[in-house]
């Protein structure tokens, strides 16, 4: 609930929100927590090598991104993990912002990226349980595709790596995965 | 001796960790274990024996990993000689004196609806380790550290659709005392042991001490033995490496704890070794076990919670409204495949006191058994409520009870032979409760005294399959006042007479009571409480009814089932006052309350408010422009100032919008007088998708009197461009969320210099700064507020 809130800009201590407008958001909320239907994947990956600039999955796929290979540097696996908030919530923040209620599709909007992150938090502390058995572990952060040098394009990989498609995920031709709230992220693996 | 036989007598002590003595053993990390194991046998045998010396009476194979999903990430190997292979290796270790229990695991694969792993592949995944384990010759099974109570059933299933042998499942809990999932220990003993689970408990995750209050919340309700198998200690993270450092002693220091606590069966998980185990049983010589409290349990759970049905409680209400019959949205969202319906008045009904919720899938027209597992999914994650499977069809029926990741209600099974003969070994195969419709073959029942007869008939044949009175509820079987005066009174015996003397929990079908009669809700709220008065224990209604809310709160406390009115008085001194604010004297003018009405968001009130104004002799044109554009502009200044946030912004700006066009009527040519000074084209890029921002940035700009032309998203340059020369627009803004489709802002600005297009333009977006809409030739706009003002000063 807080992530929400913040999401949608509130700052303790200087918003103010009545309690008719606080019943209203969290009426909202519960909706959007209700049509939201999330997913996920993950899938260990062996890293056959990472230079300086190139990151060499077993498959032989090679990745081009300096800060991803600085982020996997010491990593012999990396973890691929993805999840979305499923189309329904998609339909139903595009129905109330375009010309519904738009308070509404806003207050989903957050609930909807806040779950979809929350997933991938989810998935990690997962994985992460079954790695401590095996007296390993995950980086503390996640890297996504489009961010830095490590491109977009990246999505594809991470995408077909998943099989994505076995959750309803699609990806578009510029490597937009779609229903919108729908995420993909690498961790390394520590062993 | 048998196992169950032997845990009467003493605490069973099983073995402690494998994954972490393998690794103090030279297992190099990122290897798949089962095969290591089977590379190197002198280490693993060495591991098995060491816990067989130290006292250990099971001992678990080294097959925690060994299901065909996991395996398959290391290669393509045999699943069934693996697991044939390590448990031939275990026994050779420990001899025929200890026990050998196939541990089983994770497929580190997520189960439906989560996951794509579909539920049967998931069991089937499970069968075929089963089947090496049983090869191998293991004495017992152990399901362990499982996190996804929904795996964890597949498991179970698996193990007992291949065998009979005792079956273990431990699940892994947070510090929060729920699972990774959510899964709360007494919930997961109720689904697990209603499934046939021989004994539940706990490994992993925490150390001893945090694990003993998993213990204590399980024993009331188990009637099977708890295990407990916790680490040494919490994990530490020292320079990368997990550690635990607990030593023997202290670790065995507990063990009295557990058993006084209820833990039948005791080991270590990750961190201990052999002297851990060795000290443990030291420490246990001789001490009694407590045995589990009860040998049934009239109880329900979903994947996260779970209703206690027993003893002195508030009347439980079972939402009746996922049921489309009458329900006309809800069948057509039936008929497209859609859920969210079901979730959302799953959703309402849990807010407005449900304890359960009925779900029913039959209408013509849509395939009742695929819409139920699909419904069951959906529910099984948007509510914590327990269901109550509600259907005619028997395959519906068991379909549901094996893929809901809890313990169900079957509504409803009644004293018809044939029906009742396919149906009651359903529910007991998958550990169901059930309602009991004193109905059976021939006419209806009309008095409470045959409607006893088939009582006793349909729950002495169930007592053949294992139920006991705590497993059914029993119906009144409420029939319409209307048809016969005297129906009421009779199902008013019926549940008198199965609360008091035969000793079960009942329910009603609230409404067939009113059926045909006007205003139904008196005769529904009235017969309730009689009910109550009776014993009732639940009932099948709309939560949502005010009266009959009131009325279960109100017999809840005349029968003294709501202790010290706690409930009632709750509810009721959390209703807000029934008096309309409107309703209380004010002295504000009707201008100050539209602009109150559009700084508060109040979109319900404005249109009201404005017809006030204008009765007052205001014109349009001068509310709109001495008092809505003020009001909104100071909500945009509360906005800056962060004592608003987005949605407050966001009710203030269609509040104004909608006040606008009620007065449009009346505001004629002139409009809003600021339209002559230009239109504004907005637009998401080309490749970008993301259009909630360019939304606002639109809705604000209109209320400020510009005319806003919004092309959508996804949108190519040349369409942007080619909208902008036949608008003739003054200023085009332009959205995008992600740095690669930030770049096709600069794309249109060159299409435009490039086409001559006298126009300013406007960028924004999460990734879009200032210093890069000035290196493209834009001015920048960090939200719809500034947008505006941007705006105001393009087209002054």
């Amino acid at each position: 609930m807080d992530a929400v809130y913040r999401r949608l800009g509130y700052k303790r201590g200087i918003t103010k929100v009545d309690v008719h407008e606080r019943e209203e958001i969290e009426r909202h909320i519960d909706y959007a927590v209700a049509i939201v239907s999330l997913k996920g994947a993950g899938l260990r990956v062996s890293l056959k090598e990472v230079t300086p600039h190139l990151v060499v999955l077993g498959t032989d796929v090679e990745i081009e991104s300096a800060k991803l290979a600085r982020f996997l540097k010491g990593c012999k696996e990396a973890l691929f993990i993805g999840s979305t908030a499923g189309s329904e919530v998609m339909d139903a923040i595009r129905k109330d912002t375009e010309g519904g209620d738009m308070t509404r599709g806003v207050v989903i909007d957050a609930v909807a990226s806040e779950m979809t992150d929350a997933a991938l938090d989810w998935i990690t502390g997962f994985f992460n349980r079954l790695l401590a058995r095996e007296n390993a572990r995950l980086t503390s952060g996640r890297f996504s595709a489009g961010y830095g040098d490590f491109l977009l394009e990246n999505q594809k990989l991470m995408y077909d790596t998943l099989e994505l498609d076995r959750i309803g995920v699609k990806i578009n031709e510029n490597f937009i995965l779609i229903p919108e709230k729908s995420v993909t992220a690498v961790a390394g693996i520590y062993t | 001796m048998q196992l169950k036989d032997r845990i009467k007598e003493k605490i069973i002590i099983l073995d402690g960790a494998t994954g972490t003595e393998l690794h103090k053993k030279g297992m190099p990390a990122g290897v798949c274990p089962e095969i290591w194991c089977l590379e190197n046998p002198d280490i693993i045998s060495g591991v098995h024996a060491g816990y067989r010396d130290a006292g250990a009476d099971i001992v678990y194979t080294a097959t925690f990993g060994a299901n065909g999903i996991k395996l398959s990430q290391y290669g393509a190997y045999d699943v069934v000689e693996i697991n044939r292979d390590l448990t031939l290796l275990a026994r050779r270790a420990v001899g025929a004196d200890v026990l050998l229990a196939g541990d089983i695991c994770s497929t580190g694969r997520f189960v439906r609806p989560f996951g794509d792993l579909d539920f049967e592949e998931a069991i089937d995944a499970y069968k075929e380790q089963v089947k090496g384990l049983l090869e191998g010759g293991v004495d017992l099974f152990v399901i362990e550290t499982m996190m996804d109570i929904q795996e964890t059933r597949a498991a179970l299933i698996a193990v007992k659709e291949l065998s009979d042998k005792f079956a273990i499942v431990t699940m892994t809990y947070e510090e929060n005392g729920r699972t990774l999932n959510g899964t709360d220990p007494v919930a997961a003993l109720i689904t697990l042991q209603s499934l046939g689970a021989d004994a539940v408990g706990c490994n992993c995750s925490t150390g001893p001490e945090e694990m003993l209050g998993l213990i204590e919340a399980m024993k009331p309700w188990a009637k099977i033995p708890l295990v407990a198998k916790p680490n040494a200690g919490m994990p530490e993270l020292i320079e990368g490496k997990t550690i635990f450092n607990m030593n023997a002693d202290a670790f065995a220091s507990f063990g009295a704890q557990f058993v006084s606590k209820g833990a039948n069966l005791i080991g270590g998980c990750c961190g201990t070794t052999p002297e851990h185990i060795r000290k443990l049983k030291e420490a246990l010589a001789g001490i009694k076990p407590v045995l589990p409290v009860r040998d049934s349990i009239g109880a329900l759970s979903s994947a996260r919670s779970y209703v206690i049905l027993e003893g002195e409680r508030p009347l439980s209400i079972v939402g009746e409204r996922i049921n489309p019959t009458g329900k006309k949205a809800l069948q057509q969202e039936l008929l497209e495949g859609r859920m969210s319906l079901v979730r959302t008045m799953a959703k309402e009904q849990e807010n407005q006191g449900a304890s359960l919720l009925d779900v029913n899938m039959g209408m013509p027209g849509i395939d009742e058994k695929e819409t139920m597992l699909d419904a069951i999914g959906n529910l099984s994650v948007a509510s914590e409520l327990p269901l109550v499977i509600d259907s005619s069809n028997i395959e519906v029926i068991e379909a549901a009870l094996r893929l809901y990741p809890g313990r169900v209600l079957i509504n409803s099974i009644s004293g018809e032979t044939k029906k009742m003969a396919r149906l009651l070994p359903v529910a007991a195969k998958y550990g169901a409760m059930f309602i009991l419709l004193p109905l059976a073959d021939g006419d209806i029942p009309e008095t409470a005294e045959e409607r006893k007869k088939i009582i006793k008939d349909v729950f002495g044949k169930a007592a053949d399959l294992g139920f006991t009175k705590s497993d059914i509820v029993v119906d009144g079987l409420v029939m319409a006042a209307s048809s016969n005066f005297k129906a009421p009174m009779e199902t008013l015996k019926t549940i008198e007479w199965s609360s008091h003397v035969f000793g079960t929990n009942t329910i009603v079908g609230l409404s067939n009571v009113s059926f045909g009669m006007p205003e139904r809700k008196w005769l529904n709220a009235s017969f309730l409480a009689m009910a109550v008065s009776k014993g009732l224990t639940m009932a099948i209604a709309n939560p949502g009814v005010e009266e009959l809310i009131n009325s279960k709160l109100a017999g809840d406390v005349l029968a003294g089932r709501d202790k010290d009115a706690s409930r009632y008085i709750s509810h009721f001194s959390q209703m807000p006052p029934k008096v309309k604010q409107e309703d209380a004297p004010s002295h504000k003018t009707s201008e100050d309350k539209v602009f109150q009405a559009i700084l508060e968001g109040n979109r319900e009130d404005i249109e009201r408010l404005l017809s006030g104004a204008m009765d007052s002799g205001m014109g349009a044109q001068k509310i709109v422009d001495e008092i809505m554009i003020p009001s909104i502009t100071e909500v945009g200044d509360l906005f800056d100032r962060r004592e608003y946030f987005l949605p407050q912004l966001i009710a203030s700006a269609e509040t104004m919008k909608k006040g606008i066009a009620f007065l449009e009527p009346w505001l004629g040519d002139a409009k809003l007088n600021k339209k002559q000074k230009g239109l504004i084209i907005i637009a998401t890029v080309k490749g970008d998708v993301h259009d909630i921002g360019k939304n606002i940035v639109a809705l604000m700009l209109k209320n400020h009197g510009f005319e806003v032309v919004d092309l959508g998203k996804d949108v190519p340059a040349e369409v942007i461009v080619q909208e902008a020369v036949r608008l003739k627009s003054s200023v085009i803004g332009l959205s995008a969320l992600m740095t690669t489709t930030m770049v096709i802002m600069k794309e249109v600005i060159d299409l435009a210099q490039r086409e001559s297009l006298d126009c300013k333009f406007m960028v924004g977006g999460a990734v879009v700064t200032k210093a890069y809409a000035k290196s493209i030739g834009a001015h920048y706009a960090k939200d719809g507020v500034e947008a505006v003002r941007v705006v105001e000063k393009l087209i002054p």
